[in-house]
C-alpha cells in the first residue's frame, strides 16, 4: 500500500511537471485556454498528491484533531 | 479469567446503539455497559474515573467521526479531556489504555462492536501481565484502588 | 441515534430513511479521504470557498464590463477573446457560480436531513434559506448582464413573472426596466441587482455565523487546490461562450439551460408565469417553516438527546469560563457575579456563568467541561450518571 502511494505521488509529480510546461508554453503562444485549463489540472494534481502523502501518513492531521 | 468490566458513554447521535443493545449492555459483549449521552462532550472527565476508581476496568466515550459532530465540536473538546484524563491517571500509575475515545458513524456498527473487543481484549491482556507479574514486585494498592 | 423506536408518522419515517442515506454517503466517502477531509463535513466552507472565487473573479470582469445595450455584448467579447486569461476568468466565474449553488444545496440537504436546524440553529437555517434566494437571484442577474439572446428572453420571462404579481407587479416590472420595456437604464439596474445582492450575502453570512463559534468557513486545503483546479480546467476545456447578440428585433424562443439558476424559466413552458411566482413563493414559505415544523422524532423518542436546556447550578460556579469557552453556540455568557458562591471554590469568584436558553441546544457539552458540577441537564443529571456507572459496575451474571 505504502509502496503504491509512494508511485502515486510520483507519476502524479511528473504529470504536474508535464502541466507546468504545458501552462509556459501556453502562455508563450498566447493560447490562454490551454494555459488556464493547465492550471487547473495542476491544481487537481497537487490536491491529489497531498491526499496521497496523508494516506502514507507523512501529513498528519491538524493539531487540534489529532 | 473474567471478562474485563467496560463502562462506555455513547453520543447519542453518533452510532444507532439501540439495536446492538440488550438492557444497558451491548447484546454481543454483554461486559459492556453502555450509557447514552446527548453528545461526547457531555461527558465529565469526572464520571470517566469515577467509574475506574468504582471497579471498571476500562472506560471509553464514542463521538460522531470527527468533522461530523452534530454540535460541531463536541467530539473534538472530549478527545482532549480524554487525553488530559490519560496523561493525569498516569500519576496514579493508571493505565492509560483503560481510556479510550472512538470516533464512529451512523452506519459503523460493526467497525464499533470490532474496536470495543480490540479495546476488551487489550483490558484482558493488561489485566493478565498484572497478575502474571511476581507476587514479591506487586507495589501496595494505591488509594481508591485501581483494580 | 434511536431509530429502534418507530418514528411516529410517515414525515417522519420519510426523514430518518433520508437521514440514513445521507449518513451512508459518508461511509464511501471516508474510505478514500481521511474524515477530515470529507467534504461533506465542509460543505459550507466549499461554498464560501466559491463565493470567494466569485467575489475575485467577479472584480476583474467588474473592471471591463460596460453596463450599456449596444456595447454590453461587445464588452463580454472583448474580455473572453482579447483580454489575456480573461476568457478563463469568465468561466471561472461562471462554473464557481453552478459550484456555489451546489455547495449551498448540499449544505441545506446534508443540514436538513441530519436535523442541524433544531432549537437554536433555525438562526442559521433562515439565514441560510436567504442566502439561497439571494445567490439564485445573483446568478441569474449574471446571465442577464451578457446580454445575449437568452439574456434576452430571460429577461421578458422575469418581466412576465413580475407583471403576473397581483398590485406590485407591474410598478415592479417598471423599476426593474426603467422604464416601459427595454431601455439605456436596463443593464445598469441589473449590474446593481448583481453587485449589490452580492454584497448583502456576506451581511447575511454574518447572520449565519452568528450563533456559532468557530464557524467553518473554509474547506481543508486538499478541497481548495481541487475547487480552484475543476473551476480553471473547466473553463479552459468548455469555455463560457455568449449566444447571439441581443438585437430588439429578436425573438430568440429557446436557450442552453443551466440547470442551477434557470428551473423556474424552464418550467414556464408548462406553467403560466404566475403560477410559477406562486410555486416559487410556496416553496420558499416551506423552507422557511423547516426548523419550525419539521420533526423526525417526538420529544420522547428523542431521550438524552432533549434532557433540557443547560441549568447553572449558582451556588457551585466559580467563573472559570471553561463552559464560556466550550459552548459551541456561544449560549453562555460571563457575568460579573452578584455575590460569593456557596461553595469554598466559588466563594472568592469574580464571574458568573448564565446560560442564555434561546440559544442552547440541550448538547451537554458545558456539563463536560465544567469541573465544579455548576451545571446540569435537568432531565439527565449528575446523579443520574452515578447510578448508571454504579450499575454498570455490578458483578454481572456469569
Amino acid at each position: 500500500m505504502h509502496a503504491l502511494y509512494g508511485m502515486g505521488i510520483v507519476v502524479l509529480s511528473g504529470l504536474g511537471l508535464l502541466f507546468a510546461a504545458g501552462i509556459i508554453i501556453g502562455e508563450a503562444t498566447d493560447q490562454w485556454f490551454l494555459g488556464g485549463a493547465l492550471i487547473g489540472a495542476l491544481l487537481i494534481t497537487y490536491s491529489f498528491i497531498i491526499l496521497l502523502l496523508r494516506k502514507m501518513g507523512m501529513i498528519g492531521p491538524r493539531k487540534a484533531e489529532r | 479469567m473474567t471478562a474485563p468490566k467496560i463502562v462506555g458513554f455513547i453520543c447519542d447521535w453518533s452510532i444507532d446503539i439501540g439495536p446492538l443493545l440488550s438492557g444497558n449492555r451491548l447484546r454481543d459483549l454483554p461486559h459492556v455497559y453502555i450509557i447514552r449521552v446527548p453528545c461526547s462532550g457531555f461527558v465529565r472527565p469526572g464520571w470517566l474515573e469515577d467509574a475506574l476508581n468504582q471497579g471498571a476496568d476500562g472506560v471509553f466515550v464514542t463521538g460522531c467521526p470527527y468533522g461530523d459532530c452534530l454540535n460541531r465540536e463536541g467530539n473534538f473538546l472530549m478527545r482532549d479531556r480524554v487525553d488530559q484524563l490519560q496523561r493525569r491517571l498516569q500519576r496514579r500509575r493508571i493505565d492509560p489504555a483503560r481510556m479510550a475515545m472512538l470516533a464512529h458513524g451512523l452506519h459503523d456498527r460493526t467497525e464499533f462492536l470490532a474496536d470495543v473487543q480490540a479495546f476488551s481484549d487489550r483490558l484482558s491482556e493488561i489485566a493478565t501481565a498484572r497478575t502474571t507479574s511476581a507476587p514479591s514486585a506487586e507495589p501496595a494498592p494505591a488509594p481508591g484502588g485501581s483494580s | 441515534m434511536s431509530m429502534t423506536a418507530a418514528p411516529p408518522n410517515r414525515y417522519g419515517r420519510l426523514m430518518t430513511s433520508l437521514l440514513r442515506v445521507t449518513l451512508r454517503l459518508d461511509t464511501f466517502i471516508n474510505k478514500i479521504y481521511p474524515t477530515d477531509f470529507n467534504p461533506l463535513y465542509y460543505t459550507g466552507g466549499l461554498s464560501n470557498l466559491f463565493l470567494f472565487v466569485l467575489v475575485l473573479s467577479g472584480i476583474f470582469l467588474f473592471f471591463y464590463y460596460e453596463a450599456s445595450l449596444g456595447v454590453a455584448f461587445e464588452s463580454v467579447r472583448y474580455i473572453s477573446q482579447d483580454v489575456p486569461y480573461g476568457g478563463i476568468i469568465r468561466g471561472v466565474h461562471r462554473y464557481a457560480a453552478d459550484g456555489f449553488i451546489v455547495g449551498i444545496l448540499l449544505h441545506l440537504f446534508r443540514n436538513w436531513f441530519t436535523d442541524r436546524y433544531l432549537f437554536s440553529r433555525d438562526n442559521p437555517w433562515i439565514s441560510g434559506m436567504f442566502l439561497l434566494l439571494f445567490g439564485g437571484f445573483i446568478g441569474f442577474t449574471g446571465y442577464q448582464l451578457v446580454w445575449d439572446e437568452r439574456a434576452q428572453l430571460l429577461t421578458s420571462m422575469f418581466i412576465a413573472m413580475l407583471r403576473s404579481i397581483p398590485a406590485v407587479g407591474e410598478p415592479l416590472a417598471r423599476v426593474f426596466l426603467g422604464g416601459e420595456g427595454i431601455g439605456e437604464g436596463t443593464l445598469v439596474r441589473i449590474l446593481f441587482l448583481h453587485i449589490v445582492p452580492a454584497s448583502t450575502l456576506y451581511v447575511m453570512l454574518w447572520w449565519h455565523y452568528l450563533r456559532l463559534r468557530h464557524p467553518k468557513i473554509w474547506p481543508p486545503g486538499v478541497w481548495v487546490l481541487f475547487v480552484l483546479g475543476i473551476v480553471f480546467l473547466l473553463a479552459g476545456v468548455i469555455p463560457a461562450i455568449s449566444g447571439q447578440p441581443a438585437t430588439p428585433s429578436a425573438r430568440p424562443t429557446s436557450f442552453p439551460l443551466d440547470v442551477f439558476f434557470m428551473l423556474p424559466f424552464w418550467l414556464l413552458n408548462w406553467l403560466s408565469p404566475g403560477v410559477v411566482v406562486f410555486l416559487s413563493v410556496v416553496l420558499f414559505a416551506a423552507g422557511l417553516a423547516v426548523p419550525y415544523f419539521s420533526r423526525r422524532e417526538t420529544v420522547a423518542d428523542m431521550g438524552v438527546r432533549h434532557a433540557g436546556v443547560a441549568q447553572v447550578i449558582d451556588g457551585n460556579c466559580t467563573g472559570c469560563e471553561l463552559c464560556y469557552f466550550d459552548c459551541p453556540y456561544n449560549a453562555i455568557i460571563m457575568v460579573p457575579s452578584p455575590g460569593p458562591g456557596l461553595s469554598k471554590a466559588a466563594a472568592n469568584r469574580t464571574l458568573l456563568a448564565v446560560v442564555l436558553e434561546s440559544r442552547c441546544v440541550e448538547c451537554g457539552i458545558c456539563i463536560g467541561a465544567c469541573p465544579f458540577e455548576a451545571l446540569e441537564l435537568p432531565k439527565f443529571m449528575e446523579r443520574d450518571v452515578q447510578a448508571h456507572i454504579t450499575n454498570a459496575v455490578q458483578p454481572t451474571q456469569a
